[in-house]
């Protein structure tokens, strides 16, 4: 390690919500997530239905059909976590929210208990996205797409 | 300023998806553009702000626009609201 590495600044990293494969958002199905309207970010093709905080944070919205929930990070990073696509028109069946608004969490702690088995079973995509909504904070998201990845482990680095 | 009131009518309110493409409309103007729930006021430019509105059908928001071109940026969001929402 050089002199200087440990002045290289490091970014704000942000963990896998699930365990899975783990690929870009602009590869999902929808037209709206990989379009990067609601951000960048990435999406994990899930091994499990339990959805764990990517970081410390609190709960902006946790949406009463148990699909999505949003963030906010210490670092002030906006995430949106949509389980599976269309699956607002579960209407909150096959999800069990397990946070409230106004909640602080620890990263890992667990956000949504999804079925995933049964969430497929009617039909739907169970990819579980993650993005930035506030890219005006964060000009640089960067992905780290393209492998498997353990519930946890760093899959967005921001930059300011 | 610029006001109109909406009333949802599509049945799975303002979730991801609608906010996010309401924040694309809502980009292009240079006014500000506020949406109030009657309980809660957000940006309509902030992606997090729409979301956490938590708005549902039936319920009427109060768009507001202000700004040098709050006559469009109202027109659109009407249109916007009327198409979509």
């Amino acid at each position: 390690m050089g002199l200087f590495d440990r002045f290289k600044k490091k970014g704000i990293m942000l963990g896998a919500p699930v365990g899975g494969k783990c690929i870009n958002v602009t590869e999902v199905s929808d037209p709206t997530f990989s379009g990067e309207i609601l951000g960048k970010g990435i999406a994990v093709v899930p091994m499990s239905g339990s959805i764990k905080a990517p970081a410390a944070g609190e709960i902006t919205t946790a949406f009463a059909t148990g699909h999505a929930v949003t963030m906010t990070t210490e670092e002030g990073a906006e995430l949106l976590i949509h389980i599976g696509i269309d699956t607002v028109a579960l209407k909150g069946e096959n999800f069990s929210m397990k946070v409230k608004e106004g909640q602080k969490v620890a990263k890992g702690d667990l956000l949504v208990e999804a079925d995933m088995e049964k969430i497929k079973a009617a039909g739907y995509d169970t990819s579980v996205i993650m993005v930035v909504c506030n890219m005006d904070a964060f000009p640089s998201v960067k992905c780290i797409t393209g492998k498997d990845v353990m519930p946890g482990e760093d899959v967005i680095e921001l930059g300011k | 300023m610029k006001q109109f009131t909406y009333t949802i009518t599509d049945e799975l309110g303002i979730h991801a998806r609608p906010a996010g493409l309401l924040t694309k409309a809502a980009a292009g103007f240079a006014s500000t553009i506020t949406l109030d729930s009657g309980v809660k006021k957000g940006d309509a430019k902030k992606i997090m702000s729409v979301m956490m509105l938590g708005i549902k059908q039936g319920q009427t928001v109060t768009v507001t626009a202000e700004g040098p071109d709050e006559e469009a940026a109202a027109a659109a969001m009407e249109t916007f609201m009327k198409e979509n929402l």
